[in-house]
């Protein structure tokens, strides 16, 4: 475009595609509207999911915003971004990842007629940025904590935030039972960071009311050797002895070769390897516990020897599940059976083999030190089931963040409608451009309401301009969508409860990703490989965060991939 | 999927592969899913009740099946569309959980489907189907509940758990003999049922089949029968009061695990070598003779050497008997599985009253009964048909027989089958319809109509009127205030379920519509199908 008279300067590798100024903004702007129009039938309780496939042939159903923007595939570097701050949204909060692609999208919309009429981006940047920060100590003020209530009102309150994560899921309809599984098993855990151990277990078949929590350990029966069902089934307190190595009759030692000269010492040698598994069930035996469980493989000849003594074992335990087994009776993983005393016994009140659809499961119920909670999940098929761990996944994020940052925001759209309103009346205490944008920015803030009654089939013109009524008066702050009558309602009344901390994050990111996006005027598309370039433009993008320092050295910087 | 351009006219390309994607979205995709749903459940729909069809599958490589079990049928079927695969495996859900009424639970999902596309024509959100179905689901089990009654059973009175397994069988093709089919999975499931837990392991329950002689010839077997035959044709056929070896190691010399080498550098040590390998031998006959053991059962084979040594001391003995089998004998004859010949006790030795092998007919082939043993808590439930295909389908239907009799001692509540308890939760559910304002009401009575495709596919395969007995029972309900007027399919002459005895356990109802409303519900969430085209 550049080189129209003058000769030609080749400073890029025939074929490579530049785009830039102008044009290129509004174009990544476009690319970012189209992808956050394929989330966004799936915001709210009406929302809608969405089955993909990829190509492999699996397939996926799913509402979940981050979910469905990873399967999208996306190529277009500027579409990129919004699948990184759904991610981001994810692993930071674990819900409100679909907002944060429509606020993102919504924002770059209300954009681009500036930049059409020239509004240098930077301007917009600015005033975006003060508008997220303006945003967020509002919702800061406006946040009602729930720090120092009793443990039973707290309970309460989580599971109603839990309650609205869920209702936009496929699992809506028992929203209270599962919320109020949730709940159960973060408190169950305690403070502990470690989400592992929230064991999600998954079997299909029975109905969803069928999921139950089991507080403690639950783990699908391991593979197991004759002799395996002449065990007992059901201990009451009983020690468990957890370990890392093979109860197996094996070669001690991997490279060794015995010579024999005299055939005589034939039995000695194999004397002296069953003496060593031998002397290993013993002490296992000796040490007490009821329960042996290995990481490693449990022969037959050690299951039939438990099974002569009335103990149960089982081996090739995943990692995972004796970690939680470990944390969740108090005992320590061995690597060795020697010296094995009381204190690394593990124990708990009832261990029991329970059938669960069509798989047995050992089941340990009631542990000591109770750090543990599995949450078993039933339902009619697989993808079901993944949908609803996706689900209380996120409604466990949320639980847990609740539990740290104990403050909360109406939700139904009406925080966002008490955002918008306040940015439009401090925009008019302004002078200058940046009213308009501000302005711009409060507009953007309505999508979340509107979409909400679009997905519910609303006129959500009609909706809105109730809302912005309420919200004028002064004493409707909050006042949000009420789902079921297509008017609106006071969402805090209705027990319709966020974690503040969700949406301040989901402000944060999209605002932090619109500007980055138009920040950018140019891209340099290298001919070669498609998804590779994709990729490295998008990192390229996060590195030069810095605006016009990008600007100048663009190309270059693409180059060096 | 459509291309965006932007203002120059240049494609963007947002996703990978773009053009070679396909995306459905809104009433479309819906419609798309719904056809497939009920493509499905149409195919289905004949096999239902007692006088519904069989299909017969041919796999990939030539087997074949000839089934009425709707999970069997959908499992071989092999779909490839998504939502049709849903629907498999909500037949295979009601399988896992409840063994049977696994065709009902997929016609009923297509029904539902079929009333939502009328409703999504209307113009009504298919959430608010979605939430209507679930409102009216909750009715009907509550409902189911309220119309369920108790039924008492003991070890000695089996005679209603024996009706309920016949209203099961009396849909398959084994309904020739179902009396003497429902009690023998009666008789096995409280052979091993733990009535106290109320937990039945259907693991200990080994069904086992062989071509030849009739269906009547099936019996139940307290023990275990095995398809092997004594390790030598000169062994004794028959052993009373016998008591068992069950051994996992075989009759050859001891290897050591780690590798080792042997240096015969003299005659004399080759000689002593021999010896010592004949010894083994001799040593381990003996000990199973010193503790008494009458038959050794073994996991491994054993050496020619072996075998003679064993005929010629007397002692039967039976090799490559499975892991499963193994522990299965262990557990009826209470007999120990012993790792090695030193661990050999009297004590460890399984009882049994009498092992014989028996040959069928003027095949060769003979299997090895052990019966009358000491802990009845594994028994055998041993097939004759016809043939293979006769065989497998019996196996079937036994098992939804035995999972209905395990269902009853978990919960012995029942309904009555025929379609009345169906009819039944229709009448309530459209009733309690009128109380809900919203486009609700308009889902639950759909939900309604749905229910009644049950009744009426059943009276359809069984060549009545559909639209006519079906009104008339419903309206006899109604009048008579009686929930168990069903669909006389058999032709008796009482449409009164009760009378009939025609029973189905109330945990298996409530879980197909349960099953049913769920599935339907995750279809008509999905309003955007992205799919690569080349499929």
């Amino acid at each position: 475009m550049a080189a129209m008279l003058q000769p030609q300067i080749i400073l890029l590798k025939e074929g490579t595609d530049t785009s830039q100024g102008k044009a290129q903004v509004v174009s990544n702007i476009n690319a970012c509207t189209a992808v956050a129009d394929a989330v966004r039938t799936t915001l709210g309780p009406r929302g809608m999911d969405k089955l993909i496939h990829d190509d492999k042939g699996n397939t996926t159903i799913s509402n979940d915003g981050a979910t469905i923007m990873k399967l999208l595939d996306i190529v277009h570097p500027a579409a990129k971004i919004l699948v990184d701050i759904a991610k981001s949204q994810d692993s930071e909060v674990g819900d409100g990842t679909t907002t944060v692609v429509l606020l993102a999208g919504e924002f770059l919309k209300e954009a681009k007629p500036f930049i059409e009429d020239g509004v240098h981006p930077q301007n917009l940047i600015r005033s975006y940025r003060t508008a997220s920060s303006l945003a967020i100590n509002k919702i800061k003020e406006l946040a009602v904590s729930i720090e120092g209530k009793s443990l039973e009102e707290k309970k309460s309150l989580l599971a109603k935030c839990a309650a609205t994560t869920l209702s936009s899921k496929l699992i809506g309809g028992e929203k209270e039972f599962f919320a109020s599984m949730v709940v159960d098993a973060v408190l169950a855990i305690g403070n502990d960071d470690r989400l592992n151990l929230i064991g999600i277990k998954k079997v299909p078949g029975g109905n969803m009311r069928d999921s139950f929590l089991v507080n403690g350990v639950a783990f699908k029966k391991t593979f197991s050797y004759a002799g395996f069902e002449q065990q007992p089934k059901k201990f009451v307190n009983p020690k468990i002895l957890l370990l890392n190595i093979e109860l197996e009759l094996k070669s001690e030692k991997e490279n060794a070769e015995i010579r024999l000269s005299d055939p005589l010492q034939y039995q000695s040698i194999v004397d002296a390897e069953w003496n060593i598994i031998y002397d290993k069930l013993d002490k296992c035996v000796k040490s007490g516990a009821k329960i042996v469980l290995s990481r490693l493989a449990i022969g037959d000849l050690a299951t039939q020897y438990f099974a002569d003594r009335d103990i149960f074992c089982a081996g090739r335990v995943t990692e995972e599940d004796l970690q939680r087994v470990a944390a969740a009776t108090g005992g320590t993983v061995q690597t060795s059976v020697n010296n094995i005393i009381d204190e690394i016994l593990g124990s708990c009140e009832v261990f029991e083999e329970r059938q669960v659809g069509n798989e047995r499961f050992n089941i340990f119920n009631g542990c000591p030190s109770g750090q543990t909670a599995t949450i078993v999940l039933r339902g009619g098929a697989d993808q079901f089931i993944d949908e609803a761990e996706r689900s209380l996944h996120d409604a466990i994020m949320i639980v847990r963040r609740a539990l740290k940052n104990s403050t909360i925001v109406p939700g139904g759209g009406a925080i966002d409608m008490e955002l918008s309103r306040y940015l439009r009346q401090h925009a008019r205490t302004i002078a200058g451009k940046s009213q308009l944008f501000i302005n711009s920015y409060a507009k953007a803030l309505e999508v979340i309401p509107r979409q909400l009654c679009d997905n519910a089939g609303f006129d959500s013109t009609d909706v809105l301009n109730k809302l912005r009524q309420k919200h004028a008066s002064g004493e409707g702050a909050n006042y949000g969508v009420d789902i079921n009558t297509g008017g609106i309602a006071d969402s805090f009344a209705n027990f319709v409860w966020e974690p503040a901390v969700v949406k301040i994050n989901a402000i944060n990111a999209a605002t932090e990703a619109s500007c980055l996006i138009l920040s950018v005027d140019e891209t340099v598309k290298n001919p070669k490989s498609e998804s590779a370039q994709g990729e490295a433009a998008a990192s390229a993008m996060g590195r030069g965060r810095g605006g016009p320092a990008f600007r100048g050295r663009g190309g270059r910087g693409m180059r060096r991939r | 999927m459509a291309l965006a351009f932007d203002e120059y006219g240049r494609p963007f390309i947002i996703l990978k592969e773009q053009e070679q994607k396909a995306r459905l979205r809104g009433l479309e995709a819906q419609k798309g899913n719904i056809s497939a749903g009920k493509a499905v459940a149409r195919i289905l729909r004949t096999s239902l009740g007692p006088k519904g069809m069989d299909k017969m599958l041919q796999s990939p490589d030539g087997d074949v099946i000839v089934t009425n079990d709707g999970a069997t049928i959908l499992e071989q079927m092999d779909v490839d569309n998504q939502i049709a695969k849903l629907m498999v495996e909500l037949s295979r859900s009601q399988d896992y959980e409840i063994g049977d009424g696994t065709t009902g639970v997929v016609v009923l999902a297509g029904a539902l489907l079929e009333q939502a596309e009328k409703l999504l024509e209307r113009g009504i959100h298919p959430i608010r189907i979605a939430e209507g179905y679930e409102m009216a689901s909750r009715l009907a089990v509550d409902h189911l509940e309220h119309i369920s009654q108790n039924f008492e059973f003991s070890v000695t009175n089996i005679e209603p758990l024996v009706q309920t397994c016949m209203t099961t069988l009396s849909s398959k093709i084994v309904n020739r003999c179902k009396r003497a089919l429902a009690e023998i999975a009666v008789k096995a499931v409280l052979a091993v049922a733990d009535l106290e837990r109320k937990d039945v392991n259907l693991e200990l329950i080994k069904v086992e089949g062989k071509v030849g002689g009739k269906l009547e010839d099936t019996e139940l077997i307290y023990g275990i029968v095995v398809d092997k035959d004594m390790s030598h044709p000169q062994m004794p056929k028959r052993i009373e009061e016998a008591k068992i070896a069950i051994l996992t190691c075989p009759f050859e010399p001891p290897k050591p695990k780690t590798k080792h080498k042997i240096d015969i550098d003299t005659v004399e040590k080759f000689q002593t070598l021999r010896q010592q390998e004949q010894k083994y031998f001799d040593d381990m006959v003996q000990k199973c003779k010193d503790v008494g053991a009458t038959l050794v059962i073994c996991q491994w084979g054993f050496d020619d050497e072996a075998n003679h040594l064993l005929m010629h001391r007397n002692l039967p003995a039976v090799r490559w008997v499975g892991g499963v089998e193994l522990e299965l004998i262990a557990i009826a004859t209470g007999g120990r599985i012993v790792p090695r010949f030193l661990d050999l006790t009297a004590e460890k030795l399984g009882k049994a009253g009498l092992v014989r092998e028996k040959s069928f007919g003027t095949t060769k082939d003979r299997m090895l009964y052990i019966e009358h043993c000491a802990n009845s808590r594994a028994v055998t439930i041993f097939i004759r048909g016809g043939n293979k295909m006769m065989i497998d389908e019996t196996k079937r239907s036994l098992h939804d027989a035995l999972c209905v009799a395990r269902n009853l001692i978990r919960n012995n509540s029942i309904v009555y089958g025929g379609g009345s308890a169906e009819l039944s939760c229709s009448i309530s559910v459209e009733a309690a319809a009128d109380k809900y304002p919203g486009v609700e009401q308009y889902a639950i009575r759909s939900f309604a109509e749905a229910l009644d495709f049950i009744p009426m596919a059943l009276a359809e395969n069984c060549g009545l009127s559909p639209i006519d007995t079906v009104t008339a029972v419903k309206s006899q309900q109604i009048k008579e205030n009686n929930p168990f007027y069903g669909i006389d399919c058999n032709d008796v002459g009482t449409n009164n379920m009760k009378e009939q005895n025609v029973f189905e356990t109330l945990i298996g109802k409530q879980q197909q519509i349960l099953l049913a409303t769920q599935v339907v519900k995750m279809i008509l969430k999905i309003d955007d199908v992205i799919t690569p085209s080349a499929y």
